[in-house]
């Protein structure tokens, strides 16, 4: 029931090929009704001709049986084609549904995914589906289809002997669905076995410096051979399950037809001869025996198929489970035209989710055209309230006001078209550099990336890559420093009204540190904005200098005045430029 | 029919070869290492498999005689209860050939995944810059299951279809070589088609895995990137991208699903076509009293026995080709070669302390690099003493540690430890003597506890000493459950700095008598890097002592050791102690100054200060 109607949710993405589906549906019992009238045509050439000897007749019968046989192959083949058709848009449709979704997702809840858990619903899940699709649910019904009408040709041709062949059914049945549910829970098993596999794997890799350069190679070893142990012995269980039901069908069907040989010589001591006599002819056998190959055709391959169903069953939950994680519409809430640059924060307060609150009542008020500086020792909570002016955060208590209007209140994507700038962490795609700078904004044009990455000196990595040239994964290849400028770039090149800088400069040196802040200074001229730095060199010209210390601003002035007050920040400066004296 | 057998037989052959490849990764190796233990199984699963089989085709004789005797009005009990009774047989032992070939080829699964990562772990940066992880990553996840399919399945259908094909094969013969003959011809066309359209459908599989690699590199350089796409909402951009890769892989998928709808139904109506011929000449030949009808229904018995293998045959040869083509592919990676211990017959020179290094004549280009990323004709890092680098960026101070932590190999005859070149100290040895805590933290989803000491049984005492030492006491207090606490992938939830410090907590746990510190300190505050920086200076400090190298944009950093080396461009343009290099005009002195100037007059710094 609970898979009905998880099925039926795949329906917007398969209507559009309603068609499709349709033509199959009429295909199907086609296809059915051609290969089961095969044995019939067989018993009446036998029955009526060969064992009769009249050969008249025969050639029609024949003729028969070619048709039968050709179209059974053209009617099959435009079916799996159709299918093959409707369904794979429909997977493409979903897979890009995922994909869209997955960019709508708020940073709070990507913080708690794995990266490969994500890229598993994309890839191996979508794909499940789509193989669960094509050749489990739709097989199955055909299979259903093509049981149903066997028993029934079958019942046509002789309903007596069909009748005890089916009372044979209940207990074979019986161990079937059992042997499928035992199925089921170990195969849950294995999965979850396989899916820590990978990602142990994934991250293994990703870290493989560490790993090498602390001699981490065999802990790691240790704790793969565990998760590899738990999955050969959860697959060897699989086994033997699969093993069972594969054998019992093989035999049964064996049995099926000794039991048709009993019955229609009589049965137990001749008991049933009066109801058998001379109705069991050779032509009747060797068409129930083509049935019985069509009815056990299908359940010798249930296993298999039931697994496919179960791996596609278990991943559009999954997949619909990563969909109905509610994601705010980018571009709902008040439009935002121009921005002046005008921030007022009153008593802000924000915690990262089950966590406690990491900015605890911060007051601040931006002027249009200020550069303010947030300095304060690591972990104090400026990198956090970065993400709550730029929107990467939402569900800050208090109020923050850009241009007089409330934040949450406006649309995020609009926002961020104008508040952006240089994150704490290096982001680059393995992409051309073009590309990493203007991110595919039509609007950016090639001079204007030129005059950013003129602007923050990164020529040199222009001149050796070329605006064509590809990073490599995560701006391996590029020196850190390097990878930081093409980042500087980017933010310059998308001239935000509101730049953020965090740490924009921790990783280049002070020579090119100097010269970007001037060229900031010519760019950036009205304009706001905010620094985060912990080198205090690079934030003595702001216009203002806000000290945080865990979630909260304990200070605030030009270098002069928080010098002349000795507090935090003076203690901080001459930390740094004890050496100086010396 | 012939041919599929053959292409068979032709990827056994195949193997062997590159078995005895000069400096290929021995396919006979892995063998004996991982399936010659398990022969006792496998051999009694593969008698039990043909037993099975011969069961299956003793069956249709039993049901023609059957007939033949329903015919003549003969008692059949006897015969119904054979048959009966081969069924039971067959549940019995069919089950035990698929557990005693499968379970084992399970634990061969295990353990070529296991020696695949041991081997993952040792490759060199050289092989991981020109290959992209996650493609690696699904070679592992997805390739490896398709050579276990090969071995387990492909083995266990080969064996059983050429048992049944033989054993059906012989017993067709044996009721009338005629009908054989006639029978198999549409049979073998059938397969002649099928092979085709396997063929065509593996070099679209290969393309499509392909394309989905393409794909799964995209979402997670999207997922990577998430902050950024968001941040310049750039979010069309990436789902164009993402679109065009979508329909490629549909493009193919459709072609795969063409060859598939119409080339492997073919086999059905081969097998349909044969029956047709069987029915028609052998009707006239019952007709002409050369065959009774119970030979008649044998006959079509025994070709319901032969299609089924014939439609595994179909997919065995399917599954053999992908198998080839994923072991193709872990092969690549396999027979990359790690870091040989090449000549290494130099002892490890005396572990415990710091050893002095010198530079001599070093030119290093990075694999596929234009220019040399470094060229230092000579320099010398005293033993035991703390010295940092300083340089621009790019000037090539990465390099120089990594090429002292071997994570790239150097030229021979370059780099010498305590007299010792290094790349003639065995690989292993150098690594527990020397600590690189690179300058992008990595940090695993674990706890902090397991971060710094990258084991599960890791030293509680040695921990918090390394914590504390790496100033993180305070911000562990802040974290919800302290050292236990779960830092997130890549640690996203921690600050920057904090990031940093765990990793370099991590080195300073490890500990090591050269501590290559790559710009570690570059996301801490002032008074924190202070603290640190004492921390550094009671660990180094003489003879004895470890080494401790900084590379760092900070002043504050460079003057509290001893020495500096500054790099420009990848050249060693000045070295020696702070006091004299920043006394003679460089780099150096231009930052130098301009700080000075800076603090003399708290103004805004200017660009001529700096000149
Ligand atoms: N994504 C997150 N989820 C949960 N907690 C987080 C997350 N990011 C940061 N924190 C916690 O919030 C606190 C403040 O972090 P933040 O990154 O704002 O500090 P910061 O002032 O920028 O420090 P740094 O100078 O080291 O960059 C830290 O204690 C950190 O552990
Ligand atoms: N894997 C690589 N392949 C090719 N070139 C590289 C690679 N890594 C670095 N480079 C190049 O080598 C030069 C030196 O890089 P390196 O990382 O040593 O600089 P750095 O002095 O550490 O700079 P930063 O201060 O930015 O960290 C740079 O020009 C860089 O682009
Ligand atoms: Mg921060
Ligand atoms: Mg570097």
């Amino acid at each position: 029931m609970r898979d009905l109607k998880l099925l039926g949710r795949l329906l917007p993405f398969l209507r559009k090929d309603a068609w499709a589906f349709a033509v199959a549906l009429v295909l199907t019992p086609t296809a059915a009704g051609l290969s089961l009238l095969q044995p019939w045509l067989v018993k009446r050439a036998i029955d009526g001709h060969i064992v009769t000897g009249s050969m008249e007749g025969m050639g029609r019968l024949m003729v028969l049986y070619l048709g039968a046989v050709v179209g059974a192959w053209i009617v099959e083949a435009g079916y799996g084609l159709t299918l093959a058709w409707g369904g794979q848009r429909g997977i493409v449709r979903l897979r890009q549904a995922l994909y869209e979704h997955l960019l709508r997702l708020p940073q709070s809840v990507l913080d708690r995914q794995p990266a490969g858990r994500l890229l598993t619903r994309i890839t191996s899940d979508v794909d499940a589906l789509g193989e669960a699709f094509s050749s489990g649910v739709v097989m199955i019904l055909l299979d259903l289809l093509m049981i149903a009408g066997t028993v029934v040709a079958m019942a046509l041709l002789d309903w007596r002997l069909t009748l005890f062949l089916l009372l044979l059914a209940p207990p074979f049945l019986a161990v079937l669905e059992l042997l499928r549910r035992r199925l089921r829970t170990v195969f849950m098993a294995v999965r979850s076995a396989l899916s820590a596999i990978n990602s142990f794997l994934a991250e293994r890799v990703d870290g493989v410096e560490v790993v090498q350069l602390y001699a981490h190679e065999e802990v790691a070893q240790r704790q793969f051979a565990r998760l590899g142990r738990r999955f050969r012995d959860a697959a060897t269980r699989s086994n033997v399950h699969d093993a069972l039901t594969y054998a019992l069908v093989d035999g049964a069907s064996a049995m099926a037809v000794a039991a048709m040989v009993w019955f229609g010589s009589g049965g137990p001591g001749g008991l049933l001869g009066p109801l058998f006599h001379g109705s069991v002819s050779a032509g009747l056998l060797v068409a129930f025996i083509g049935y019985l190959d069509r009815l056990f055709r299908p359940l010798r391959e249930l296993s298999g198929k039931v697994a496919v169903i179960q791996r596609g069953m278990a991943s559009l939950a999954k997949v619909f489970e990563l969909l109905d994680e509610p994601v705010p519409d980018p571009e709902r809430g008040a439009p935002v035209e121009e921005v002046r640059g005008h921030l007022v924060l009153r008593d802000v307060r924000f915690a990262y989710p089950e966590g406690t609150d990491v900015i605890r009542g911060v007051d601040l008020e931006v002027r249009p055209g200020e550069l303010v500086a947030l300095v304060g020792a690591t972990g104090s909570g400026k990198t956090t309230l970065t993400r709550l002016l730029d929107t990467s955060y939402g569900g800050y208590r208090g109020s923050i006001l850009l241009d007089g209007r409330e934040l949450a209140s406006l649309a995020p994507r609009q926002v961020r078209r104008k508040v952006a700038g240089v994150r704490q962490d290096i982001q680059l795609f393995s992409d051309t550099l073009r590309f990493n700078v203007d991110l595919g904004n039509p609007a950016i044009t090639l001079e204007r990336c030129e005059a950013a990455a003129r602007a923050v000196h990164a020529d040199l990595v222009v001149e050796r890559l070329g605006w064509e040239g590809v990073l490599r994964e995560r701006g391996a290849g590029l020196s850190v420093g390097e990878g930081q400028l093409v980042t500087f770039a980017r933010a310059m090149a998308h001239d935000p009204r509101v730049l953020i800088l965090d740490e924009a400069t921790a990783s280049v040196d002070p020579v090119t540190e100097r010269l970007i802040q001037e060229a900031l200074g010519r760019l950036f001229e009205g304009r706001t904005v905010i620094v985060v730095a912990h080198r205090l060199s690079t934030v003595r010209n702001a216009d203002r200098i806000v000290v945080m210390e865990a979630g909260r601003i304990v200070e605030q002035g030009t270098h002069h005045e928080l010098m002349e007050a000795g507090g935090r920040y003076a203690a901080l400066v001459r930390a740094g430029e004890a050496f100086l004296a010396a | 029919m012939a041919e599929a057998v053959s292409e068979g037989a032709e990827i056994t052959v195949e193997k062997d070869r590159s078995g005895s490849g000069p400096g290929g990764l021995p396919l006979r190796g892995l063998f004996r290492t991982h399936v010659w233990p398990h022969r006792a199984s496998l051999a009694a699963g593969a008698v039990f498999l043909a037993l099975t089989n011969w069961l299956t085709v003793s069956i249709p004789g039993e049901i023609g005689r059957s007939v033949d005797a329903l015919q003549r009005g003969l008692p059949v009990g006897g015969h119904a209860l054979a048959i009966a009774l081969m069924g039971a047989a067959i549940i019995v032992i069919r089950a035990l050939s698929r557990i005693l070939i499968f379970n084992p080829v399970r634990d061969m699964e295990y353990r070529f995944r296991q020696d695949f990562f041991a081997h993952l772990l040792r490759l060199p940066m050289a092989f991981w810059v020109t290959h992209r992880r996650g493609d690696i990553v699904s070679r592992a996840a997805n390739d490896i299951g398709w050579v276990r399919v090969m071995v387990g399945y492909g083995g266990l259908q080969a064996l059983n279809v050429s048992l049944a094909l033989g054993l059906t094969g012989w017993k067709m013969v044996a009721l009338s070589p005629r009908l054989t003959l006639l029978s198999v011809a549409p049979i073998a066309v059938g397969m002649a088609v099928v092979q085709w359209g396997i063929r065509r459908f593996i070099a679209l599989f290969r393309r499509n895995q392909e394309q989905l690699g393409e794909i799964s590199d995209h979402v997670l350089g999207s997922l990577q990137g998430m902050a950024t796409i968001q941040g310049f909402a750039a979010e069309d951009a990436f789902t164009d991208r993402f679109r065009a890769r979508n329909l490629d892989w549909l493009r193919t998928g459709m072609r795969m699903a063409l060859v598939r709808s119409l080339a492997m139904p073919v086999l059905a109506l081969s097998g349909g076509l044969a029956v047709g011929v069987l029915v028609a000449v052998g009707g006239a030949m019952v007709h002409a009293g050369t065959l009774s009808v119970g030979e008649l229904t044998a006959f079509v018995a025994l070709l319901m026995v032969l299609l089924p293998p014939l439609r595994s045959l179909g997919w065995l040869v399917s599954v053999a080709q992908r198998g080839r083509a994923a072991l193709e592919r872990l092969l690549e990676i396999l027979q990359a070669p790690v870091p040989e211990e090449s000549g290494a017959t130099a002892a490890a020179a005396t572990p415990g302390s710091g050893p002095g290094i010198m530079v001599k004549g070093l030119e290093f280009t990075y694999p596929g690099g234009a220019a040399p990323a470094l060229e230092i004709s000579g320099a010398v890092i005293p033993a035991g003493s703390m010295v940092g680098i300083f340089g621009r960026t790019g000037a090539g101070k990465s390099t120089l540690l990594r090429l002292l932590a071997r994570l790239e190999e150097p030229p021979p005859g370059c780099l010498f430890v305590d007299g010792q070149d290094l790349v003639e100290i065995p690989l292993e040895a150098w690594r527990r003597r020397v600590v690189l805590v690179p300058q992008r933290p990595f940090l695993f989803s674990e706890t902090v506890t397991f971060n710094v000491a990258l084991t599960e049984e890791p030293d509680m005492e040695r921990v918090r000493w390394a914590v504390g030492a790496a100033v993180l006491e305070d911000d562990l207090r802040a974290l919800p459950e302290g050292l236990d606490t779960l830092v997130g992938e890549r640690g996203v939830m921690l600050s920057g700095g904090q990031r940093q410090r765990v990793a370099l907590a991590r080195g300073l746990y490890r500990g090591g008598d050269l501590l290559l510190l790559d710009d570690v300190l570059s996301a801490v505050d002032h008074a924190t890097e202070t603290r640190l920086v004492e921390t550094l200076e009671g660990l180094s400090g003489g003879p004895g002592h470890p080494t401790v190298v900084i590379a760092s944009h900070r002043l504050s950093v460079l003057q509290r050791t001893g020495h500096v080396l500054v790099l420009d461009r990848g050249l060693l343009v000045d070295s020696g102690p702070f006091a004299e290099v920043v006394a003679r005009p460089g780099p150096l002195r231009d930052v130098w100054l301009a700080r000075r100037a800076g603090m003399a007059d708290g103004g805004p710094v200017t660009g001529e200060a700096a000149s």
